[in-house]
């Protein structure tokens, strides 16, 4: 019950995750369920391929979800203090926060589980018969066992990031250090570079002559070990260098004698890289693979898989939900910031010119990465 | 249509009634601030302090009543005037110091004077000197994060000096210091004012501290009780050269 009383306060951005959670959950349910039609068709063929191309989409949503449960109590302070008030312990506040999004997932996943069980149930076009498992009886036990999974990952790792609330309202003004150490910059430069080197000597003319010895799954063809090898530690690398070099942009942007829009978006930057910075990454990451493979499929008709693009595209989208949470819980934390900045007479104007400037440099951080990883990417496909 | 103030005041008031969502706060009020004096507003939590000093500052629209500042009206500006007087006219210290934490010590002292277009060497060399007169020189490169309560405190004191505003709103600025710390951050705020001809008014529930102010009024329920005798001109010029 006392979900449906906190659902009754939701606002529109409340509403908005609630909204994402379920329906990211609703898609893995859907190709969980398919991978299960599958193996109910075709017994005799292993599914262990199909369900591990099902973990995938199923870590995007259990990380949607943390992202989700980190963000509450910055968007909701009055709520963790009230529940803080009314004697919730921060225990008690994580298992509430992880509930109210394994139930979204639960959600989700049932209307995918009505929606399988719809279309199995002869309405189903025949083409469809083989994913669905039509005409095999279901054990009822399975679709549930396979459903759980979903709720069960998104709300242990929501219970994982929430944040232990602080009891006394002083503490809002701690900050995460801003800097980062030269082993944080210099161990993915290296990745990176040593990545990069080994792509190019992958492709090197002549080493074609050597075939390509490791297919690919989702109809990529097949590449070539270095190749592989060298793409993943540049790509590695690139997203971990993500977080520094936001915070490079910050101090490229307030450098010098700052304006007070530069030094106010330079500044900020710089603060929130940490925060930003991985979400970023990891939609830098997840864009530039799917874009390659988009583009290798459209050079080569015939190759593409629906359910590897459809896979792709919804990490892609769980990516770009977790990172547009994460800057609302960015916005959200730095309200007293803004009203302080206000009251000192600041023209709203400059606050969000100062914001707008920040993602204008955000984006060149993912231009830049994402695209340095999408073109080593295409490189290594071939 | 009320005549224009006396030109003595810098701050006056007149009959101002203000409520919070139906709660009334101010139940007519009505107050004159000497160019140049320090005036304590004291009263018990609830009494409206704060809400009288945001109706001063143009922070809060009034429900009722007028305020004038330098002859000129504030309770009929628009919302962007209100805020380009307080940019430029005014300064706050309020009970939490609400630094930006991103910024240096020096960087958010410097802010409001960068923000109303001043140099950035002229903004940069006020922010050093007025850390120093706080004792917090030491700590100008570092953010708030790492400094202490008291600390954070003064800079903030720092910020609402720097641009030497007409009118320094202080609203509790000792809540969170000790003792020792409480008593040097308002003989600085209040020799600042007396120094450089700022107005002061502060906001305080400590009767210790009322021993800083020229004069004195006292706020119950929304109400003026207290002294609001004005001190004669001749005595206010005496405590001012002290």
């Amino acid at each position: 019950m006392l979900y449906f009383r906190l659902a009754r306060g939701y606002r529109p951005a409340d509403l908005g995750r609630w909204l994402l959670t379920a329906t990211a959950a609703a898609l893995v349910a859907a190709l969980l369920l398919r991978a299960l039609g599958r193996a109910l068709g075709e017994p005799a063929v292993s599914s262990l391929p199909r369900l591990l191309w099902c973990l995938p989409p199923l870590a995007a949503v259990g990380w949607f979800a943390a992202v989700v449960g980190r963000a509450v109590p910055a968007a909701r302070p009055e709520r963790i203090d009230g529940l803080t008030a009314a004697g919730a312990g921060p225990v008690r506040i994580r298992l509430l926060v992880a509930g109210e999004i394994a139930l979204a997932c639960t959600l989700g996943s049932a209307v995918a589980l009505l929606l399988f069980l719809v279309l199995r149930n002869d309405i189903a076009d025949p083409s469809l018969a083989a994913d669905l498992g039509m005409g095999s009886p279901l054990p009822a036990a399975a679709p549930v066992t396979l459903l759980v999974l979903v709720p069960l990952v998104a709300g242990v790792s929501a219970a994982c990031a929430v944040p232990l609330t602080d009891p006394l309202p002083t503490g809002r003004e701690h900050t995460a250090p801003t800097g980062f150490g030269p082993l944080r910059i210099a161990l993915p430069t290296g990745l990176l570079l040593t990545g990069t080197a080994l792509e190019l000597y992958g492709l090197r003319p002549g080493a074609s002559v050597d075939g390509r010895p490791v297919a690919l799954p989702g109809g990529l063809g097949d590449t070539g070990v270095a190749a592989l090898v060298g793409w993943s530690l540049a790509a590695l690398g690139l997203a971990l260098l993500t977080a520094p070099l936001l915070a490079l942009a910050g101090r490229l942007l307030a450098l010098g004698r700052p304006t007070p829009l530069r030094l106010l978006a330079g500044r900020g930057l710089t603060a929130e890289a940490r925060r930003i910075g991985t979400p970023l990454a990891v939609l830098g990451l997840a864009a530039a693979a799917v874009l390659a493979a988009f583009r290798y499929w459209i050079g080569r008709p015939g190759s593409s898989e629906t359910l590897t693009s459809v896979e792709g595209l919804l990490v892609v989208a769980c990516a770009l939900a977790a990172l547009l949470v994460r800057a609302a819980e960015v916005r959200s934390a730095r309200r007293d910031v803004s009203s302080t900045l206000l009251r000192l007479g600041a023209a709203p104007r400059l606050l969000f010119g100062a914001a707008a400037l920040r993602v204008l440099a955000a984006g060149t951080v993912l231009l830049l990465t994402g695209g340095l990883t999408a073109v080593l990417a295409a490189g290594a496909l071939g | 249509m009320s005549a224009a103030p006396p030109d003595n005041d810098v701050l006056w008031a007149r009959g101002i009634v203000k409520s919070h969502h139906g709660t009334p706060a101010l139940r007519g009020i009505s107050i004159g601030v000497r160019e140049g004096e320090v005036l304590a507003v004291t009263g018990p939590r609830g009494s409206g302090k704060s809400t009288l000093l945001g109706c001063l500052s143009g922070l809060l629209p009034v429900d009722e009543g007028e305020v004038w500042f330098n002859s000129s009206p504030v309770h009929t500006l628009s919302r962007l005037g209100r805020e380009r007087l307080r940019r430029d006219r005014f300064g706050f210290v309020g009970s939490e110091p609400h630094l930006v934490p991103e910024l240096t010590a020096r960087e958010n002292v410097a802010l409001p004077l960068l923000l109303s277009g001043a140099g950035h060497k002229a903004a940069y060399t006020a922010a050093a000197e007025w850390l120093e007169r706080l004792d917090v020189a030491d700590h100008a490169k570092r953010r708030p994060a790492e400094l202490i309560q008291s600390q954070r405190q003064r800079i903030a004191v720092a910020r609402a000096l720097a641009p030497l505003p007409a009118v320094v709103f202080a609203d509790d600025p000792t809540a969170p210091l000790h003792r020792e710390a409480k008593d040097q951050v308002l003989r600085i705020l209040a020799s600042a004012a007396r120094s450089h001809q700022l107005t002061l008014v502060l906001a305080t529930h400590d009767p210790e501290l009322v021993k800083y102010a020229d004069r004195t009024v006292a706020l119950l329920d929304g109400r003026l009780t207290g002294p609001v005798a004005p001190v004669p001109r001749g005595a206010a010029a005496l405590t001012a050269g002290r």
